[in-house]
């Protein structure tokens, strides 16, 4: 298991997915999978940053990353206030373009992109997002 | 996150080199609303040298879209565009919104 804590901000994201892809790459991921776990990463970064801790630097983000039999398990831990991404509708994509909400599309991309999305929240350690991807190729 | 524009006929290039994510895309919004704002409103945007693309990338894009589709005038498009990152498009929907060409010369062309 590598883990690592990383300032909550957007400057983070850079280096937060420089760590997931170096795992990713290390457990045999194709591209396309590295690229998939790199964006549900960074789109459950932006999301800490926005919605739990409602700014830039009012506390840290924990990676943990852990291999699986056949996969990758990355979960992140913040102290915000609780937030499930479970409860963000899902976007509009199919209205006309001056219809559509802007939320959502980052959550959208993690359900797309992993196999498994797992939000839990306890008073004392706060939020925890797990983020599962097996290897397909 | 760097980026390179220069100014064509019918156009203005963006060549976006690295990263656009929630940190790199609002450094690029004030660039395109500065372009909008003078002509021509076409913008062709090369994303060769794009690693990678965040929803609100993507969103900062479709944004600008839709201010070219409001007042009628301008468009984006896109070229050069990396398979991953195209797939992030696709994936949302989003590509129907916008021209993609393989190259910035057929994307000129396309005026």
């Amino acid at each position: 298991m590598k883990s690592r804590t990383f300032p909550g901000n957007f400057r983070s994201l850079e280096p937060i997915s420089d760590f997931v892809i170096q795992k990713a790459q290390q457990l045999g991921f194709s591209p396309q999978e590295i690229y998939a776990i790199q964006t549900a990463v960074d789109e459950a970064c932006s999301n800490i940053i926005d919605h739990a801790y409602e700014g830039e630097n009012k506390g840290d983000i924990q990676i943990k990353v852990i291999e699986l039999d056949n996969g990758l398990k990355v979960t992140l831990h913040d102290f915000g206030k609780p937030f499930d991404p479970g409860d963000i509708d899902e976007p509009d994509l199919i209205s006309p373009l001056e219809m559509r909400k802007e939320r959502g599309l980052g959550i959208f991309f993690i359900r797309q992109l992993m196999d498994k999305v797992i939000f839990k929240f306890t008073p004392s350690n706060g939020n925890e997002l797990t983020l599962i991807k097996y290897k397909r190729d | 996150m760097k980026f390179n524009i220069t100014t064509h006929p019918l156009c203005y290039l963006i060549e976006i080199e690295g990263r656009i994510d929630s940190y790199t895309a609002p450094k690029i919004e004030p660039v395109l609303n500065d372009l909008f704002n003078k002509e021509p409103m076409n913008i062709v945007i090369d994303l060769e040298k794009t690693i990678y693309l965040s929803s609100s990338g993507i969103l900062l894009f479709v944004k600008a879209q839709e201010r070219c589709i409001n007042i009628g005038k301008g468009k984006i498009i896109f070229c050069s565009v990396p398979k991953f990152i195209y797939y992030s498009f696709s994936l949302s929907g989003f590509d129907k919104l916008f021209t993609f060409c393989k190259n910035h010369t057929i994307a000129m062309q396309s005026l």
